[in-house]
């Protein structure tokens, strides 16, 4: 289902990634993978990169109305909070683009024309924070985005009540 | 008038003739005076960054060049090195037209202490000849590292490693060690000097870089180190740094300031003991109050969220005097010494006895997290600000950065798991 996908966004390169482009250890991948096998990951359902430039992971993160495809950019993983996009240009529910940094709906500036979420604010983040916990979060945020576009209410506002 | 000649340059001249058994070449050095102070100093070799007025300088050790009408031409100064004695003469008055009706007039030397002599000092309480063929990494050269590699060097301390891409700015100096003169300097090429003006000798390596974006530097600097000091200000570049202090077991002292600097603490990592991610989550360890002293790095690293208004980032900007951070330096430097130290015997080996904590916390003002605690006066046994809180840390199980490769304890999220389970239900 998602192999077409994947293919398309393997190929895109982008060149403002400040840091070394090294990645996790191939034993950090290794328990990565582990944690997303023994949480029932479906193992099409995500895709490591790890032999690109800049390398990055895909997962498709499925929402009760719509299948999203997230990006988790690694250079720098496990030390510094990765980069996570929406692999298109999300809109909020009056049109206008999820391209700007704006706490109330936890996105950043966008990056190669695509919505990035804001998951982890850097003072909360340890390199033990698995890439399952950060799909998760994502796919918490797209449940609260999709409520967002029925009620208006921002990410925030599901986020304080959850809390 | 007040005159130095340094004491080394005196002694390689004379090894010089005694190696030969003949006489040097005189040597054409430079005279820097400090006009209208009477402060002169004589150096064979002109100084990097040169200083008062400079005027041309013989070094020699025939006193016939006193008589010599090219030397009198040319230099209005002469240093006669002597096999035992120094002397050196100024043309007098040194602004005539004509030359020939100069005089030479001997002026009194100082010396500026050899290698030998210029922690004279501190022995007994420091063993500076060992301190000497140590080597340290200073990573970030901020208020801290400024600081700690200033007050390292005054120790002894032969050998440097200095990394950080930035350059000396206005909002820096009221902490900085640098001054108005090195504005817009590289800090690495700034503290090069402030460290070669306490001691000459030493051994400068600058890396004017962002480690983030140099990992391999990074942990050849780091694998060169006897001991590294962590001086920078954000969680991205400890973390890399730790790794590589784990990876290459060197004793590293992360250190850093509170909002406003209420508080600080210090964090030491010793091979096989807790690293700095073992430390996260501690109840000692304040993560959110961390001290931010610009907004421009720490929008980059993160620490202010991108969303935040430019108005309430610049109200995060809330920093400490210099006062109250050259506690935590100076922890800092003590217990750098204690480790550079350790196995010789010195005065400062009872510290050893001391400072046995993985982790000490400085209170510092009695604002946020030490609101409430008491005033030293009548306190008794209540903690007080103004002292150190030291305590052991605990090797987190299944550490990512120090613990086994590949048997890391991730953060599966459970927590979350149970939030997207609400939520999906919506």
């Amino acid at each position: 289902m998602f192999e077409g996908l994947f293919s398309l966004l393997s190929s895109h390169s982008d060149d403002d990634d400040d840091d070394e482009c090294a990645g996790p250890p191939p034993a950090r991948i290794q328990q990565e993978i582990a944690v997303l096998q023994k949480k029932n990951v479906p193992e099409h359902a995500y895709h490591f990169f790890l032999d690109e430039k800049k390398p990055y992971v895909v997962f498709a993160a499925r929402t009760k109305k719509r299948v999203y495809t997230l990006r988790i950019e690694l250079s720098g993983f496990p030390n510094n909070v990765p980069k996570v996009f929406v692999t298109k240009m999300l809109k909020d529910k009056y049109g206008e683009k999820l391209d700007s940094a704006d706490g109330s709906m936890h996105v950043l500036e966008s990056e190669h024309g695509w919505t990035r979420i804001c998951h982890y604010g850097d003072a909360s983040w340890t390199p033990n924070v698995s890439l399952y916990k950060i799909y998760v979060k994502c796919c918490l945020w797209l449940n609260m985005y999709e409520l967002h576009l029925e009620t208006g209410n921002d990410i925030e506002y599901y986020l304080n009540h959850q809390k | 008038m007040l005159a130095f000649v340094d004491e080394q340059e005196i002694l390689d001249f004379r090894a010089h003739c005694a190696a030969t058994g003949k006489s040097p070449q005189d040597v054409a050095g430079v005279a820097c005076e400090w006009e209208g102070e009477g402060v002169l100093h004589f150096h064979q070799k002109r100084p990097l960054h040169g200083y008062g007025k400079e005027s041309p300088c013989l070094f020699t050790d025939d006193c016939a060049a006193l008589e010599d009408p090219v030397c009198i031409e040319k230099y209005g100064y002469i240093v006669v090195v002597a096999e035992k004695t120094v002397a050196a003469f100024a043309q007098y008055p040194k602004d005539s037209a004509v030359r020939k009706e100069c005089v030479w007039q001997n002026i009194d030397l100082q010396y500026i202490p050899s290698r030998e002599n210029l922690y004279s000092r501190s022995q007994g309480i420091l063993e500076v000849g060992a301190l000497a063929a140590k080597r340290v990494a200073i990573v970030g050269l901020g208020s801290f590292g400024s600081q700690i590699a200033i007050e390292l060097a005054k120790a002894g301390i032969g050998e440097f490693s200095l990394l950080d891409f930035d350059r000396v700015e206005l909002h820096n100096l009221m902490r900085h060690t640098c001054g108005i003169n090195d504005l817009g300097r590289l800090k690495t090429d700034a503290l090069y000097d402030a460290i070669l003006g306490k001691n000459p000798y030493a051994k400068v390596d600058k890396f004017p870089v962002d480690i983030n974006q140099n990992l391999k530097l990074l942990d050849q600097e780091v694998s060169r180190a006897d001991l590294v000091i962590c001086a920078t200000d954000n969680n991205k570049s400890r973390f890399n740094l730790n790794e590589a202090v784990v990876r290459n077991r060197k004793v590293c002292l992360y250190g850093r300031a509170n909002t406003r600097a209420a508080g600080g603490d210090v964090f030491r990592y010793v091979p096989d003991g807790p690293c700095y991610n073992c430390l996260l989550g501690n109840a000692w360890y304040d993560a959110e109050s961390e001290e931010i002293t610009n907004v421009e790095s720490a929008r980059h690293n993160g620490q202010i969220a991108a969303y935040v208004s430019a108005e309430d980032a610049a109200a995060k900007v809330q920093v400490g005097l210099s006062a109250d951070i050259a506690p935590i330096c100076n922890m800092m430097v003590k217990i750098a010494l204690v480790e550079l130290s350790r196995g010789i015997d010195s005065g400062i080996s009872s510290l050893e006895h001391e400072l046995v904590y993985d982790y000490y916390m400085w209170a510092n003002r009695r604002e946020n997290r030490f609101e409430n605690w008491s005033a030293m006066p009548g306190a008794g046994a209540k903690p007080t600000i103004l002292r150190w809180y030291g305590c052991r840390i605990q090797k987190l199980e299944g550490c990512a950065q120090c613990g086994k490769s590949g048997f890391a304890e991730l953060d599966e999220g459970d927590d979350v798991e149970e939030m997207l389970k609400k939520i999906s239900s919506c």
